[in-house]
């Protein structure tokens, strides 16, 4: 019998060398676009290294962590804030403990700590007055994702524990009249990146909002319909710069109240949080019409009520086809939370500007305006972006018993 | 001729004498606006009867049985169920509906509860039990339907004759009265229809009040006590199957028998 010749073995169809043969150089005319296009890239990916490497200065950034971080909140108090950082990170970290690493409390706490952990740097380099506070919120941190990981029992006594952060660290922050350590800081003090979240959170508040506009814009009673469907739409048909300026301007004067009977940040807290439900209960409304009608007409048959239909059958399915756009829609408030500066609240983004106007800043030949923003870039980047590989592995997740 | 006077005079397509009535449709009619979709509906149902409805699509038949359980409302006659009269009182709806069991034709299985969360679902938070009795339920009707082993398992991950069974069980699991079925097998790959139509057939000889539109003649023919022809909203024929089959009297009869036998 004849012996079968060896062949060459047959051109790759994996691999880098063939990926990129196949997408990048698949002929004469694609190889030029690749180089050129490469070669515009490289040049500006060099260009912007040489500026954050070489010749930005970033000196007048770290030097007013505190402004970016809380603006005027007392530096002696500043030990309050951190806390209540840290205990949040000790428990999101023993949650982690429990649900494990790949979780996705798991990989957004880790997220979380690493970017605790360039701060700490930064504090530790730079901020003198909580130059230990911070690398210990970052310990507290890992000590609760330890303590989570060696007694997983703990996850019982985790509801309580948030509702005791939540109040406790309200307390904290806002402290009491008498002074001394827990001195009171009054509200408007409040700023930086502290403000941002704060406003943020509006966003708790306007989903059972939003879903209760949702359901009453499908109602039978035409009066609960046309408010739900008039507030939706009069809110939704103004910018929300405007709203705040209602909030904070007009709203006294139709109230006939005084001015400063209402903090600033809660009139703009009001506006943001009904504004965010306009929109939510629209993307809830979209998610009820994603319902087959069969769902509820089964449900009703089995003898469930109205109300039950809607909460155990109806509203897990629409919220679960909406969460990309929930999500989608806090990562936009996040952002249009820097939108109060309009009325004089000073944000995190406004802080930014500050700090690029002070005299120290303006010393800076070229001024330190690119770095600044540059800055506040990057740190919004990473929490929207950290929302949505969130709500991706949310969805992932419940993606489980789809039809 | 008898075309004229069925027009004239409603087919009565009453439950023999002699036995509890479970359902009575009297005089009953409705309109999808303008449209007379159910005209001058006579129809009882006794106690363990099987009564199949059959008929053209768009004759009306499933808005028929969607009226039985107030999925649909009718506007004129009277529908009674269980000895209880549907009116716009929300408790004798919710009642009337506990009594019901109700088969779709799209399954309409909860697609986020598991299998065993489905059919606890209403026992649970309608009739009250407790988880434990509940789940000991369901598994005996998941065994009875001959799927036990698919409790944990969510709707998506089960075949469509399976998911029918699911539905059965979970109709069954609150021990109606009544089980209505609306062509619970159209929309079934063929292979899987005998396995949904074998727990249909136990279920009538077991004594259960069925109602069931469909196309299955051979479902009829075995264990129909009645068959009620509907064509253009109205009953135009009523009797047992052997009538139908051998020998039917309305033209419209035949000449629907004849295209699908």
């Amino acid at each position: 019998m004849a012996l079968i010749p060896p062949r060459p073995a047959p051109v790759p169809t994996s691999g880098p060398v063939y990926w990129l043969r196949r997408n990048l150089f698949s002929g004469p005319f694609n190889t030029v676009l690749t180089l050129v296009t490469g070669a515009v890239v490289a040049w500006a990916l060099y260009n912007l290294a040489t500026f954050v490497f070489v010749d930005a200065s970033w000196e007048q950034v770290w030097r007013n962590m505190k402004l970016f971080g809380v603006y005027r909140y007392p530096t002696q108090y500043l030990w309050r804030p951190l806390l209540v950082a840290g205990v949040m990170l000790g428990l999101m970290g023993a949650m982690s403990g429990v649900a494990g690493r790949r979780s996705i409390i798991g990989s957004a706490f880790f997220a979380l700590q690493g970017f605790v952990a360039l701060v700490s740097v930064v504090a530790v380099l730079f901020w003198p007055s909580v130059r230990f506070l911070w690398p210990m919120a970052l310990a507290i941190g890992f000590a609760g994702y330890l303590v989570g990981l060696r007694w997983p029992r703990v996850v019982r006594h985790l509801p309580w524990a948030w509702t005791v952060w939540l109040v406790g660290g309200a307390v904290l922050l806002l402290g009491v009249d008498s002074g001394g350590p827990f001195g009171r800081v009054p509200i408007r003090d409040w700023g930086g990146f502290l403000l941002t979240l704060i406003l943020f959170t509006g966003i708790v508040p306007s989903f059972p909002i939003g879903v209760a506009l949702a359901l009453g814009r499908q109602s039978k009673l035409p009066a609960i319909k046309y408010f739900c469907i008039g507030f939706i739409e009069v809110v939704r048909g103004a910018p929300l710069i405007m709203w705040l300026f209602i909030a904070s301007l007009l709203l006294p004067l139709i109230l006939d109240v005084d001015a400063n009977s209402l903090p600033a940040i809660m009139r703009a807290y009001v506006a943001i949080t009904l504004f965010s439900a306009a929109y939510m209960a629209e993307n809830v409304r979209g998610g009820l019409q994603a319902v087959p009608r069969g769902q509820s007409e089964a449900a009703r048959a089995l003898g469930l009520s109205a109300w039950q239909t809607t909460y155990l059958i109806v509203l897990p399915q629409a919220l679960r086809a909406v969460i990309p756009a929930i999500v989608g829609q806090a990562i936009g408030l996040f952002k249009d939370t820097s939108l109060v500066f309009i009325v004089g609240l000073v944000d995190f983004f406004k802080v930014a500007d500050i700090v690029s106007v002070q005299p120290e800043s303006l010393l800076v030949t070229g001024g330190v305006k690119l770095e600044v923003f540059l800055f506040i870039a990057a740190i919004y980047f990473f929490f929207a972006y950290r929302m949505s590989i969130a709500s991706r592995q949310l969805e992932r997740r419940l993606g489980v018993g789809e039809r | 001729m008898t075309d004229v006077a069925t027009a004239r005079q409603p087919v009565r397509a009453d439950a023999p004498a002699g036995g509890t009535k479970v359902i009575e449709m009297i005089g009953v009619n409705k309109w999808y606006g303008e449209f007379h979709v159910l005209k001058d509906i006579h129809l009882s149902v006794n106690k363990g009867e099987v009564v199949v409805v059959i008929g053209p699509s768009g004759s009306g038949k499933s808005t028929l049985i969607r009226c039985i359980n107030r999925l649909e409302e009718h506007q004129e006659g009277k529908i009674v169920v269980d000895g209880v009269e549907l009116t716009d009182d929300v408790r004798a709806i919710d009642q009337i509906r506990r009594e019901t069991g109700m088969v779709f034709q799209s399954f309409n299985l909860f697609p986020h509860l598991t299998v065993l969360d489905n059919i606890t679902l209403a026992p649970i938070r309608v009739r009250k039990w407790k988880k434990s009795k509940a789940e000991e339920r369901a598994r005996y009707f998941l065994e009875k339907v001959g799927i036990p082993e698919q409790a944990s398992k969510y709707p998506g991950q089960l075949s469509g004759g399976q998911q029918q069974r699911v539905a059965i069980a979970r109709s069954l699991t609150m021990e109606p009265k009544v089980m209505l079925f609306d062509e619970p097998t159209s929309a079934l790959d063929p292979e899987v229809i005998g396995e949904v139509l074998d727990v249909m057939v136990n279920l009538a000889k077991e004594g259960m009040t069925m109602v069931v539109v469909t196309h299955e003649m051979g479902f009829a023919r075995e264990v129909g006590d009645r068959v009620v022809f509907m064509d253009a909203g109205q009953i135009v024929e009523v009797g047992t199957p052997e009538h139908f089959f051998t020998n039917p009297h309305e033209e419209r009869t035949r000449a629907f028998l004849s295209k699908i036998l």
